[in-house]
């Protein structure tokens, strides 16, 4: 992985400008969808925006600290039970369910970490397997708390204050709704992701995933950082799970089938794993085509899978490098042009 | 840390390592001075990388005492002995993070000795973008000195072997360190580096004071670059003493320098 905290080396001078000219023509396609796009579309968005929460969490541990994670679906699940109970039992608001599940998913993470991250590699990667196990049978026997197989239903959809205008609420039913709701938090935090990474705690991840015991010899504590790296990552993918909940309105210990844990793993490593565009071309990519391809249920996991194999050998990197490419092709043409410009004032 | 100012800035005593029964260190005594350039040298095997890594945290001694700056450091992670005890070292295969250009390895090496503590590399405010100024300020000056300008924008692990050494040096006086542990850092270079690599070595030690504590097989330039000279053969410390002496000691001429 050639990578530097999403620096390229020896950047032109364009560079930046078309990269953010990029993320900001995304941003602004993707605020126009819910004008021209029906709902079974918005539908599929959103669930692509949904699950890039827990992709950015996954992307944080393993493409910026090298350690691979299957507990991600864990975390998700905990963030939408634990909104869904919040809001069936006391009543929260959205906004409060929101902050809580994240905060329940890394207080979680926290005594999972301390044992699992003693272990290295495989081993590690195995443990966090062994995490999605255990959940899945503590949400199906642990009926008290989570009903079991029959699960939690009827979850109240968001209100949300309008400041200023004191109990003035808008309440969020439609899929539109919806849809700028989740992405205003998507876009938060992907905004605080960039913002990790670009601490200088995002270069200690990088130095961890680079070479763990030069980083500890040179002072940085390395186990203190991949403890917080695991809490963070489950605080994205418990975010992710609130929004999940919030937007179904039901939860069920199907939340915890490895399908999840599968699915973010997929997203970040085919969108391109240490790089902030993978998760989100990866999220839209492999969330929404898989949501878009119901339209054939019997061709849809075979399209899927044959996606999947053409990716592993064309692109074993992902796609995010192929975008960072032509962003630099454009910056290198936007170049030319103004040379030309300049030659010919 | 506490540290006792005069006194030797390193002490091992009766120090024991052993490997699945087969004795590495087998109760090894000195003291370093500070502002020394002390050389190590004996045969391969003859337990100077594991002195190294006993003294540096990377492993535990079985038995026996680390004192740095009068402090028993026994029982600390590497990473508290490096950022409390500003003991750093270098390894015998040269490591730099190979996915960061020159600036960044410098940047990271003097991260933690700039940052008042974990919390506060999470934070990208004026505090921090301040911080991070003054190390890519002494980054450029680092890269400078080195003679690594021209490769600085590469990827560490992109340059060449000697061109890694002289990042990794560099990465050494980043966190202005009080002793500094270098493991065989002459190794697979060219006479121009060597010759670089050295004037570094002496020009850290002479500038800012720093202690220096050198495993080389390249006894000739170590003779010349060392204050002192320890000898260590199966474990055990076979000599002490000036350069001039050791070369005339007959059992290290049997030992380790041939005739």
């Amino acid at each position: 992985m050639a990578i530097t905290l999403d620096t390229p080396h020896a950047p032109s001078p364009r560079l930046p400008a078309v990269r953010w000219g990029a993320a900001g023509t995304a941003l602004v396609a993707l605020a126009l969808a819910p004008l021209v796009l029906d709902s079974y579309y918005l539908h599929a968005l959103i669930i692509a925006m949904i699950f890039l929460l827990p992709a950015h969490g996954l992307n944080l541990i393993l493409g910026y600290t090298g350690m691979l994670s299957l507990a991600q679906g864990v975390f998700f699940g905990l963030g939408a039970y634990a909104s869904a109970l919040l809001s069936m039992h006391f009543g929260t608001p959205f906004v409060v369910n929101l902050f809580a599940a994240a905060g329940i998913a890394a207080l979680i993470a926290l005594p999972l970490g301390i044992p699992a991250l003693r272990l290295r590699t495989t081993s590690f990667v195995m443990c966090t397997l062994g995490f999605v196990v255990i959940a899945q049978m503590v949400a199906k026997n642990w009926t008290d708390l989570t009903r079991g197989d029959m699960g939690l239903s009827g979850i109240a959809r968001p209100k949300l204050a309008i400041p200023g205008l004191g109990d003035a609420t808008i309440a969020i039913t439609q899929i539109p709704h919806y849809f700028y709701l989740i992405l205003a938090v998507a876009l938060l935090a992907t905004l605080a992701f960039v913002a990790l990474i670009r601490s200088p705690a995002g270069r200690c991840m990088v130095a961890i995933r680079d070479n763990e015991t030069l980083a500890e010899s040179l002072g940085i504590p390395t186990w203190s950082y991949k403890l917080i790296v695991f809490m963070l990552s489950a605080a994205f993918a418990g975010l992710g799970g609130s929004l999940y909940a919030h937007y179904e309105t039901v939860v069920s210990p199907l939340v915890f089938q490895m399908y999840y844990s599968n699915t973010i793993l997929i997203i970040v490593l085919g969108g391109g794993v240490g790089r902030v565009p993978g998760a989100i071309i990866g999220s839209f990519l492999f969330v929404a085509v898989t949501e878009a391809l119901r339209v054939t249920p019997e061709l849809r996991m075979i399209i899927y899978g044959f996606v999947l194999l053409v990716l592993v050998f064309m692109f074993p990197q992902g796609i995010a490098p192929l975008l960072e490419r032509a962003t630099e092709w454009l910056s290198r043409l936007g170049g030319k042009t103004d040379a030309n410009a300049e030659k010919q004032a | 840390m506490s540290a006792v100012v005069d006194g030797p800035i390193l002490s091992v005593q009766g120090l024991r390592k052993n490997y699945g029964g087969v004795p590495a260190l087998q109760g090894v005594d000195f003291d370093i001075a500070r502002g020394e350039v002390c050389g190590l040298i004996g045969p391969n095997g003859s337990g100077k990388s594991t002195l190294f890594d006993c003294c540096t945290g990377l492993q535990k001694s079985d038995a026996g005492r680390v004192l740095l700056k009068g402090v028993d450091i026994g029982g600390w992670p590497m990473n508290r002995i490096a950022r409390e005890g500003r003991l750093l070292r270098s390894f015998q295969k040269t490591v730099v993070f190979p996915t960061m250009n020159s600036e960044e390895n410098l940047i990271l090496a003097g991260q933690m000795a700039r940052f008042p503590g974990i919390a506060s590399t999470f934070s990208i405010g004026p505090a921090s973008r301040a911080r991070v100024k003054a190390l890519r300020e002494r980054a450029q000056e680092l890269i400078e000195v080195s003679g690594l300008s021209r490769v600085a924008h590469l990827p560490a692990g992109n340059m060449s072997g000697g061109q890694q050494k002289l990042l990794q040096f560099a990465s050494m006086l980043m966190p202005e360190p009080e002793l500094v542990l270098l493991d065989e850092p002459l190794a697979g270079i060219n006479p121009i580096l060597i010759e670089k690599v050295i004037q570094c070595i002496e020009s850290a030690n002479k500038k800012f004071g720093i202690t220096f504590l050198v495993i080389e097989h390249n006894t000739d330039v170590l003779m010349n670059l060392s204050h002192r000279v320890i000898v260590l053969h199966q474990g055990q410390k076979l000599a002490d003493d000036t350069p001039e002496a050791i070369v005339r000691n007959p059992q290290v001429v049997e030992a380790y320098l041939g005739g």
